[in-house]
């Protein structure tokens, strides 16, 4: 409004000496007004600033990775676990020997048992105290759990879960959040001496520090920041890196909000959490937390003076001085830092001399912060954008509970790196050359137990368990035999197909004109033998007779949620599908024909430990039960007398596995999925560049999969019979009913009903040689 | 106190198998001999009791990575999910406790019946009488 009364004023002017006094007073009134607009400008910035600094101070003020964890191990009498087991996972979750372990997090082995305290932990379901008890084992057994206290029987207590790795801001800073009061005296008083000797007087700005800064900068003998610890953190928190006047200026005025605002103590601690220290290949640590256990392998709680002096040390120049890679240059800043604390008289001259020649006390490796399973976790992030925004999964901090039994990795990741260069010696295969990919689920539950993307499993780069696409060969069998076998008044175990030369016309498409993998062509077989012996003509007859299209569907029910082309070749496997995809659809066999998506989640806390979503187990049942029982029975023929029969040599026959392999053109590719009571396992091998690998499926594949369930103890594969289930013997080459002891005859399951009526030769009643079949001993 | 918690389970059993007709000749389904599915079995009646579903189903879960073939375990999960009223997973979890119930009639007797209560909760009142009839004859 001013300006324009003015404007105003000039006319109404008339005499030459007023109109002096008023041309004066007019210009006071216009500095006036200017540097009112001016205070107005700068008060509204002013607002501005404090807003910024106040919501942003206020609001999420670090961006906390996800937190992942493996399953915590349960602990309960009965339970089928090996001392040398508990070990590794002591071991994993960094538990530490002791000869009487009182502190949360040690233990102690003494013959048969172990003494331990346990670390308290928040699960979904509430957070578990720390306790004190001893576990007993017998064998590979656990017989005991009881209290060191009381003796008292624990029914059942879990480990603290192994932290498998994290999921970071896009900035791939990695940080511990530390409270004040968790932070050592010592170092503060280190930061305090170093940084900013007047921080507990000053007001966010320093006038003696600038000054001095000025000096030091003018007479050329350093350039100095003069920065406070609140200017730094300002700067660290608000501003880009730019050296520029104003960006200074910003800088102190936010530094006065900010103390105005807030406490030193809430300063400190927010600068403490912070300050960049280090980097481990692309991850950024941030904060005094993280950099205790990166350099110390320890708890902030835990350093001492020299540790302190270090990273306070380092501040300077995280990189410069890192400990690791300039331990002579890092050591003299440590003494400096020393020498400034001893000057402050924060410590006495001894402790400084004392100090000088302590080493430096840096672990040589990190603790790992990167994941050490880089294929799972890929597969829960996965999991996890289709329920999250990745932004919040980089910075909110989650705690991500998932599946990952560390042990069954661990098994899994050797079995594929040794056995494929085993393979490579053996076979004069080239080195390097295989590659492969191998997921492990439990066979109830569908929880994914560990997930191998390569046979370099710390190699964070292409997944293969997941994306590598390849051809299946003979792994799709068993879903065209289920669709016969779901026929039972059109097929049983026992109907013979047709597995004569077979040549399929289609007009628009190639003649086809399927194999045997022995170049041999065997008449008629029965349906069982051609799934045993892997049979390509007569499955693809088979297969032609069903229709390709009902195969597919049934595919999908199994757990294939995407639309495949259809063609007849689809039907021996010649459509691509990545391990993951193998699992889910033999996990729906290998349960019973109950459809369990796979799970790498069990659930999600937020950052403070609150449940925010459970991931529950969901079961859909797509086949009926008789049906899969037998397409399952014929699946243990194929280890106890088919294509999978090697696998007698590494496993007891005992454990009826059940299991199929699979083999694609020129060998190029090689698959053994398979399960046992208790767990599936689906195993890819070949080559990147898609050559031929020079492996069967028994050959390679079924290989790796037998070494990785050697060392697991695995349930043996008991099938419970459904109520319309019989069993009948079978004249195998001729499908008619026979009798026990007649030859050539065998016990199979049929669905109540569906069995053959006409009798061969040897019927009910007459004898015969007695033959000893792989069914006696499953139904015995 | 132990013993309490061992007896907990069996009464509701036999609460449950009161439901049908009492046949003292057929072996009484016993929760588990594991005392930790006991302690789980336990809590997850004591969550159920309390309203918290949920939680119940997790303690569920975690009984059943202890014994995956406790045909009980399963059939508690499917009463869970039943009273969450997602009648699909109720109905799938029942045939699943059957799967392990070869012999057991009384526990698949109560499997049709859950799967008739969730056949109606999803409007398959001819399904679901098929499963009631089921029941009557196990």
């Amino acid at each position: 409004m001013k300006p324009f009364s003015f404007l105003s004023f000039g006319k109404k002017s008339r005499r030459k000496k007023t109109a002096k006094n008023r041309r004066w007073l007019t210009k006071r009134k216009f500095l006036l007004v200017a540097s009112l607009v001016v205070l107005l400008l700068a008060a509204l910035y002013i607002i501005y600033l404090d807003f910024t600094v106040r919501t942003r101070f206020e609001g999420r003020r670090f961006a906390l990775p996800a937190r992942v964890y493996a399953r915590p191990l349960e602990l309960y009498a009965g339970l089928k676990l090996a001392p040398s087991e508990l070990v590794a996972e002591l071991a994993l979750l960094g538990y530490r020997e002791a000869t009487s372990p009182r502190e949360p997090g040690s233990y102690q082995w003494r013959n048969q048992q172990v003494e331990l305290v346990t670390r308290p932990f928040t699960y979904g379901d509430g957070p578990q105290e720390s306790s004190s008890l001893r576990v007993s084992f017998a064998g590979d057994r656990v017989t005991a759990l009881q209290g060191r206290a009381d003796n008292a029987a624990i029914e059942l207590l879990r480990l603290d879960p192994a932290l498998i790795g994290g999921i970071y801001p896009g900035n791939n800073e990695d940080r511990v959040l530390v409270r004040l009061d968790e932070v050592p005296q010592l170092l503060v008083d280190a930061l305090i001496a170093v940084e900013d000797v007047r921080f507990y007087s000053h007001r966010g700005i320093d006038p003696r520090g600038i000054a001095r800064a000025l000096v030091m900068t003018v007479s050329g003998k350093s350039v100095q920041g003069g920065s406070t610890l609140t200017q730094q953190l300002v700067k660290n928190f608000f501003l880009s890196s730019e050296r520029t006047v104003r960006r200074k200026l910003n800088e102190m005025v936010m530094a006065l909000l900010l103390e105005v605002h807030y406490s030193k103590e809430e300063i400190l601690e927010t600068y403490l959490n912070e300050v960049y220290l280090g980097q481990d290949g692309n991850r950024a640590i941030h904060g005094f937390g993280l950099a205790s256990s990166f350099f110390f392998d320890k708890p902030l709680m835990q350093i001492d003076l020299t540790e302190a002096a270090l990273l306070v040390g380092m501040l300077k120049g995280p990189t410069y001085y890192s400990p690791r890679r300039h331990p002579k240059r890092a050591l003299g800043r440590r003494n400096l830092v020393l020498g400034e604390m001893a000057e402050a008289r924060f410590i006495t001259d001894q402790q400084l001399l004392a100090g000088r020649i302590t080493p430096l006390g840096v672990v040589d490796r990190p603790p790992r912060g990167i994941s050490p399973y880089p294929a799972f976790l890929s597969l829960v992030h996965r999991q996890l954008r289709r329920d999250y925004r990745d932004e919040d999964l980089r910075s909110e901090g989650l705690q991500i509970f998932t599946t990952l039994d560390p042990w069954v990795q661990r098994s899994a990741e050797k079995a594929l790196s040794q056995q494929l260069k085993r393979l490579e010696q053996g076979r004069g295969i080239a080195a390097d050359s295989l590659q492969g990919a191998l997921l492990m689920t439990d066979v109830q539950n569908g929880e994914v137990q560990a997930v191998v993307g390569g046979r370099d499993p710390r190699f964070e780069g292409f997944n293969r368990a997941l994306d590598a696409q390849r051809p299946i060969g003979s792994l799709i069998k068993p879903v065209v035999f289920l669709t016969a076998l779901q026929q039972p008044q059109s097929y049983t175990l026992a109907t013979l197909l047709d597995d004569s030369p077979l040549l399929l016309q289609q007009p628009g498409t190639d003649d086809w004109q399927p194999q045997n993998y022995d170049k041999k062509f065997h008449g008629p077989v029965p349906l069982h033998t051609a799934l045993a012996h892997s049979y390509n003509v007569s499955t693809a007859r088979l297969g032609l007779q069903l229709g390709v299209p009902s195969v597919l569907d049934n595919l999908g029910r199994l757990g294939v949620d995407r639309q495949l082309p259809g063609y007849a070749a689809s039907l021996l496997g010649a459509d691509t599908f990545s391990p993951l995809e193998v699992a889910q659809f033999y996990q729906t066999l290998a349960s019973g024909g109950f459809r369990t998506p796979l799970r790498a989640i069990r659930e999600v806390l937020t950052f403070a430990g609150q449940p925010l979503q459970r991931y529950p187990l969901k079961v859909e049942q797509v086949v009926d039960a008789p049906s899969n029982y037998l397409l399952t029975v014929a699946l243990q023929e194929v280890v106890q007398q088919g294509t999978a029969r090697g696998l007698h040599r590494y496993l007891p026959a005992e454990l009826n596995l059940a299991g199929k392999t699979g083999t694609t053109d020129e060998f190029r590719d090689s698959w053994f999925a398979g399960f046992s009571g208790d767990r599936l396992g689906v195993v890819w091998v070949g080559r990147d560049d898609n050559q031929p690998a020079g492996l069967t499926g028994a050959s390679g594949a079924m290989t790796v999969w037998a070494k990785m369930m050697v060392g697991l103890d695995l349930e043996p594969l008991i099938l419970p019979i459904p109520d319309s289930i019989e069993h009948v013997w079978i004249e195998s080459k001729s499908g008619l009913r026979s009798a026990a002891g007649c030859p050539d005859a065998v016990e199979l399951p049929f669905v109540t009903g569906s069995a053959p009526t006409e009798s061969a030769s040897c019927g009910p009643g007459s004898k015969g040689n007695p033959i000893k079949s792989w069914f006696e001993r499953i139904f015995k | 106190m132990i013993a309490l918690r061992r007896i907990i389970p069996l009464l509701l059993v036999l609460m449950l198998v009161g439901c049908t007709v009492v046949q003292p000749t057929r072996p009484r389904p016993v929760a588990s001999s594991s005392s930790a599915v006991v302690a789980l079995l336990d809590r997850a009646h004591s969550q159920n009791a309390a309203g918290e579903l949920e939680q119940a189903g997790a303690s569920l879960e975690r009984a059943l990575r202890i014994e995956p073939h406790n045909a009980l375990l399963w059939q508690e999960l499917a009463r869970v999910r039943l009273d969450l009223g997602l009648y699909r997973q109720a109905e799938s979890l029942a045939a699943k406790s059957n799967r392990f119930a070869a012999g057991n009639r009384t526990l698949q007797g109560e499997n049709w019946r859950i799967i008739g209560q969730a056949r109606s909760g999803l409007g398959d009142y001819r399904g679901a009488q098929a499963a009631f009839d089921r029941a009557e004859q196990e």
